[in-house]
């Protein structure tokens, strides 16, 4: 026997950025909503803390923006390049806060707590929050069922619509049929750390020295979240009992000020080290059926490098609520315009990813000196960097000849 | 759906506002009153041992903090309302006289209720900020050192300015220091915000700071002031100058290794200080007005 929800609009299943977001602004519009995480509480898991200035704006069109600013979010204002191909000394300064009006720079925060904020404002808003959600099984159709574990107890839910958002796991979508083609360019390590008391916390660092690129985002008063990305044949590097500490030393690096004293001489864990191959997800079948729409990451998404990933699930989110907010129809049909917007937007984000990991996550004497070619071919014409365009603006805003295969071509070209 | 940062166990309406706040334990009843941007949730650390040594502690939330009501309208937080909802409030208690113990803006508050009511006074303790004759007057030095005086550097502070970016303004006047985390989440309620900014607009606007307020009662009570040597905001001498308003005894203790937020950041010294002095002198005398006949 299983307890049974009557009068439920929509069920959202996974509680990220995508599901708790989209969660807050339906309830917000008067829909009737349950989400469903199995966290029993919000933990770090290691999910993308830096977030484009394009996704705050889709973060403040949904109305969730406060969670940011409120659940720790800090704005990062300057981002200034330091990389093995420069002298410290000469790295340049790119200031981020004025690429998308009524948005300032991009912004650091702590995942989990930003997340809880959300499902808190969905909660306030008249959402059911169910926490500890266990087993949630879709079935799609014309009237679509959920059923899941809470405390031990069955429950049964025949809502209007079904959103799919359990992130790259892709529990909803295998169990509607949509599989992902899956590619791994290298893996990545992060850690969030506190102490970075001589980093300006304005200011942050994106580069590559030896066999790692290295990334330093500010989260204000000290703290910071550290990411490396490091080749797949590397990848038992910081496991075992002594990978946090190697991984901390592995931010001694000539290329910045101090050797980076600033960050492998101060910082103090503050969560897990976590580990994870950079994967681009292919749906392989429609996001869109009867009774089911995927989002965010289980709709498929980009190379984790380019720092997208939230962007793109609150784009995702966004598109849906105002389908769902908007009129009667919720039939397949209706989210046309969001699955031709996300194609679009999804072909260009793999494209730039492509040229990001190859210049920054590729390693050796051949790829420093690739990246040292680029640098001064940007350095040169600055229209060459307009891939990084990607990471302050949304992606239809970036100039078209940025997608082209002669603009790889001549990016890429081993001889002058 | 998380545990909620409060100990709040009661609620009135007194004074035009609902005022929420604490009553624990039995005995002298010590009144606690915090500032900005606090809640009764400051004393969290001085509420159990002060009821555990024999004292009934009452801590609201003033208006336009954390559960209490928030009027919008700046008049609403002229300092004689706020003085007026601890009257209201004590009375409403049935407590006649109690210790007085504020901080920050809770400390101006207490000064001023120490001086129009003495008679409801028993012991007062003012932490970080002194008694407004000393005040009204700041040294460039003191403007220039705070963040506490960038509300009036810049009267027009807003409520969007301080939002922008992800609080990026108000976290960078906060700094590290106090609940930092905490405040923005109380003050993203719905108008908490203006609420607590309404605290500056209604009192001491730069125009006001000029007029010369002389003439202060004298405080009679036996009174405690406390600053701390972190203190980014406030200088010594806005205390330590406090002496010649205080016709009661007077004793002033300097904490170091804490910043503006003395109560979070050396919880047991001030917890001692307090215990130490809240009714150990005998209370003022308070010269019954002659009544003509
Ligand atoms: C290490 C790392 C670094 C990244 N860095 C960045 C970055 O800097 N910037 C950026 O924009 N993007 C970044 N990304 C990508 C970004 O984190 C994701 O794109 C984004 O978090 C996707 O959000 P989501 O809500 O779709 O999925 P998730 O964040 O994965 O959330 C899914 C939620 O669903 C819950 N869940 C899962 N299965 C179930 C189930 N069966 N039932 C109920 N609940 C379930 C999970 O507990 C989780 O809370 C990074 C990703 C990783 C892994």
């Amino acid at each position: 026997m299983s307890v049974e929800h009557t009068g439920v609009d929509v069920v959202v299943v996974g509680g990220g950025i995508a599901g708790a977001s989209g969660a807050a602004n339906l309830a917000a519009n008067g829909l009737s909503v349950v989400l469903l995480e199995k966290q029993e509480t919000y933990q770090d898991i290691v999910r993308g803390e830096w977030i484009a200035p394009w996704g705050l704006r889709e973060a403040q069109i949904l109305g969730v923006e406060d969670a940011f600013g409120v659940g720790g979010a800090w704005e990062i204002r300057e981002w200034t390049q330091w990389d093995e191909t420069v002298a410290p000394a000469e790295a340049e300064t790119v200031d981020m806060t004025r690429f998308v009006p009524g948005v300032g720079g991009p912004m650091s925060f702590p995942h989990h707590t930003v997340c809880e904020l959300m499902a808190e404002q969905a909660e306030e808003s008249g959402a059911t929050v169910v926490m500890g959600a266990q087993r949630a099984t879709v079935t799609a159709g014309l009237h679509p069922e959920v059923r899941y574990t809470h405390q031990g107890e069955d429950h049964l839910i025949r809502p209007r619509m079904v959103i799919g958002a359990t992130g790259r796991g892709c529990t909803v979508g295998r169990q509607v049929g949509v599989s992902m083609a899956t590619s791994v360019h290298h893996w990545g390590g992060g850690l969030r750390v506190s102490g970075l008391d001589d980093w300006p916390m304005d200011v942050q660092a994106m580069g590559t020295e030896d066999d790692k690129m290295f990334m330093v985002f500010p989260q204000g008063d000290g703290v910071a979240r550290l990411y490396i990305n490091f080749p797949t044949a590397n990848r038992e590097r910081y496991r075992g009992a002594e990978g946090m500490s190697r991984f901390i030393a592995d931010f001694e690096l000539a290329c910045l000020p101090d050797r980076g004293k600033a960050v492998y001489a101060a910082a103090e864990p503050l969560g897990p080290l976590k580990l994870w191959p950079s994967v681009a997800m292919f749906p392989e079948q429609p996001i869109v059926m009867d009774g089911v729409v995927l989002v965010g990451d289980e709709a498929g998404n980009a190379d984790t490098v380019l720092g997208t990933g939230l962007s793109c699930s609150l784009r995702d989110t966004r598109a849906v609520c105002e389908v769902l907010t908007g009129g009667d129809d919720w039939s397949p049909g209706a989210f046309d315009a969001y699955l031709a917007e996300r194609k679009f937007r999804m072909e260009r984000l793999h494209f730039g990813a492509d040229i990001i990991a190859k210049l920054h996550c590729e390693f050796g004497p051949e790829a420093a000196a690739r990246r040292r070619r680029v640098r001064a071919l940007m350095a040169d014409n600055f229209a060459a960097s307009v891939t990084g365009l990607l990471n302050m603006v949304p992606p239809e805003d970036v100039p078209d000849f940025g997608f082209s295969e002669f603009f790889a071509e001549r990016l890429f070209r081993e001889t002058v | 759906m998380t545990t909620k940062d409060t100990l709040l166990t009661d609620s009135a309406h007194v004074n035009g506002v609902d005022i929420a706040y604490v009553d624990k334990g039995e005995g002298d009843p010590v009144v606690l009153l915090h500032g900005f941007p606090d809640s009764h949730y400051l004393w969290r650390h001085q509420i159990d041992p002060l009821v555990e040594a024999g004292f009934r502690v009452i801590a609201p939330d003033l208006r336009g903090f954390g559960g209490s009501g928030k009027p919008q309208e700046v008049e609403a937080y002229d300092m004689r309302t706020i003085v007026n909802d601890v009257v209201a409030l004590t009375q409403h208690l049935g407590i006649s006289k109690a210790h007085i113990v504020g901080h920050d803006w809770g400390a101006a508050i207490a000064w001023m209720y120490a001086f129009l009511m003495p008679r409801r006074v028993d012991h007062l303790a003012v932490l970080s900020v002194g008694h407004p004759g000393v005040f009204s007057t700041p040294s460039i030095e003191q403007r220039a050192a705070s963040w506490y005086m960038l509300f009036y550097q810049f009267p027009g502070v807003s409520e969007q300015l301080l939002r922008r970016n992800g609080w990026r303004l108000f976290k960078e006047i906060m700094g590290g220091e106090g609940d930092h985390q905490r405040y923005p989440r109380e003050l993203a309620k719905p108008g908490a915000l203006t609420a607590a900014l309404n605290y500056y607009r209604a009192n001491r606007s730069p125009e006001s700071e000029l007029r010369v307020e002389g003439n202060f009662p004298p405080v009679l009570a036996p009174t405690l002031g406390i600053w701390s040597s972190g203190d980014k905001a406030l200088l010594e001498e806005g205390m330590t100058g406090s002496a010649k308003f205080v016709k009661g005894s007077w004793r002033y203790e300097r904490v170091e290794d804490a910043s503006h937020w003395i109560p979070l950041d050396q919880p047991e010294q001030v917890t001692k200080l307090l215990l130490g002095f809240l009714g150990t002198e005998k209370a003022a005398a308070v010269p019954t007005r002659r009544r003509r006949l």
